[in-house]
């Protein structure tokens, strides 16, 4: 795809400086390339993934927040011999960030090419808490 | 055991097993298919790209697309900085799709359907993320499990539930594709099941048969759809984690 090289710029009389007017054509087709590709392509990409794949994600998100909030808590109790006491707290703690994850996943599921375009500030929905 | 839905996803020796430092280490059948797995993607590819032709045939086109997919959607994804984690990505992609797809051929095994294996990569991802996020942050990474802008009296909490947030990424990464294809494949072995046990009594069983058949055929077309979207939303997933390490800023 990179613009080729001319080794010995063709000078002519006729024409004037041929690699120069080249360059400048390949330049000029690189920059429209560019902005069909951007027109075209980005919308396109991601209009697969559809509804079923979100709620499939939804769903996971939740549950991998309650089930590491429990192992987490089980594990604490394993090493500190307390057993109900650190499962329950991080049970709750885990169904609190089951829900962080969903609200999260919510927001910004797969990226569509709207959510794209303002994709390079990725923690703005924590600004929600102020 | 003709029927038994879960008989397909049964792990068994195909060699050894063999003990090295104490761990009972065996080829199975997973492994098997794994090693088939790398062999059609490292085959395809390489058929793919031998005639490196300026109008490219079918096979290259297939090649280029499955290039170019990938490779728009981490440049969309994590622009300019995303470029060294391309290969990851599209290895991460290519493994799953090509597991889930052959997944799909009748008396296969499905790599994809086993937790540990989907986990591990999952684990695998997420690690890399806390890797290249104190790489890139240094320690200031850790701000992400403290919001900015929340009381101090609750903060505790919110950090509390921010880090199992963080740690049920790999979790829930790896919970997804392992139950996609576990479930479709169950779904799919019951309704042929049906199939099976309805013809058994008879004619009136032969027309009765006709419903589940119809179903198995729409859920192998629905089957698909799965295999190639849960492949593609793992490797954007990993993406948008490793977006969330290269650009986090508070």
């Amino acid at each position: 795809m990179a613009p080729q090289k001319d080794q010995k710029p063709p000078t002519d009389d006729k024409f004037g400086d041929i690699s120069a007017r080249l360059q400048d054509l390949d330049s000029r087709l690189a920059a429209e390339k560019k902005q069909t590709a951007k027109a075209e392509n980005a919308p396109k990409q991601y209009q697969g993934v559809t509804d079923y794949s979100k709620g499939a994600r939804l769903a996971s998100e939740f549950v991998g927040g309650v089930l590491v909030g429990a192992l987490v808590g089980y594990g604490l109790d394993y090493l500190f011999h307390t057993l109900p006491l650190f499962l329950i707290i991080f049970l709750l703690a885990g169904f609190g960030a089951g829900i962080v994850n969903m609200s999260r996943a919510g927001n910004r599921a797969v990226p569509t090419a709207e959510e794209l375009a303002k994709m390079p500030k990725p923690h703005d929905d924590e600004d929600e808490d102020k | 055991m003709v029927n038994d839905p879960i008989h397909q996803f049964r792990i068994f020796n195909l060699a050894g097993p063999w003990h090295i430092f104490g761990q009972d280490i065996a080829f199975t059948n997973s492994n098997l298919f794994m090693g088939i797995i790398v062999f059609v993607i490292v085959g395809f590819l390489l058929l793919a790209s031998a005639k490196k032709a300026i109008v490219p045939g079918r096979l290259q086109s297939v090649g280029e697309m499955w290039y170019g997919l990938i490779h728009n959607m981490v440049e969309n994804v994590l622009g300019e900085e995303g470029a060294p984690f391309f290969p990851l990505v599209f290895t991460l992609f290519s493994f799953v799709f090509v597991a889930n797809m052959l997944g799909m051929v009748p008396y296969f095994f499905t790599v994809t359907s086993h937790a540990i294996v989907t986990i591990t990569m999952a684990l695998f991802v997420v690690g890399l993320v806390v890797v290249v996020g104190l790489w890139k942050h240094g320690l200031g990474w850790f701000k992400l499990f403290v919001p900015s802008g929340v009381p101090l009296l609750i903060l505790p909490f919110i950090s509390l539930i921010e880090i199992i947030s963080f740690l049920s990424r790999p979790v829930s990464l790896g919970l997804r594709l392992f139950g996609n294809m576990l479930a479709g494949h169950i779904v799919l072995k019951v309704f042929a099941g049906f199939v099976v046990s309805l013809t058994a009594i008879g004619i009136g069983g032969w027309f009765g048969a006709l419903a589940p058949m119809f179903m198995a055929v729409a859920l192998t077309a629905l089957e698909f759809l799965v295999a190639a979207l849960q492949a593609f939303v793992f490797a954007i997933l990993t993406c948008v984690y490793l977006n969330d390490a290269l650009h986090t800023h508070h």
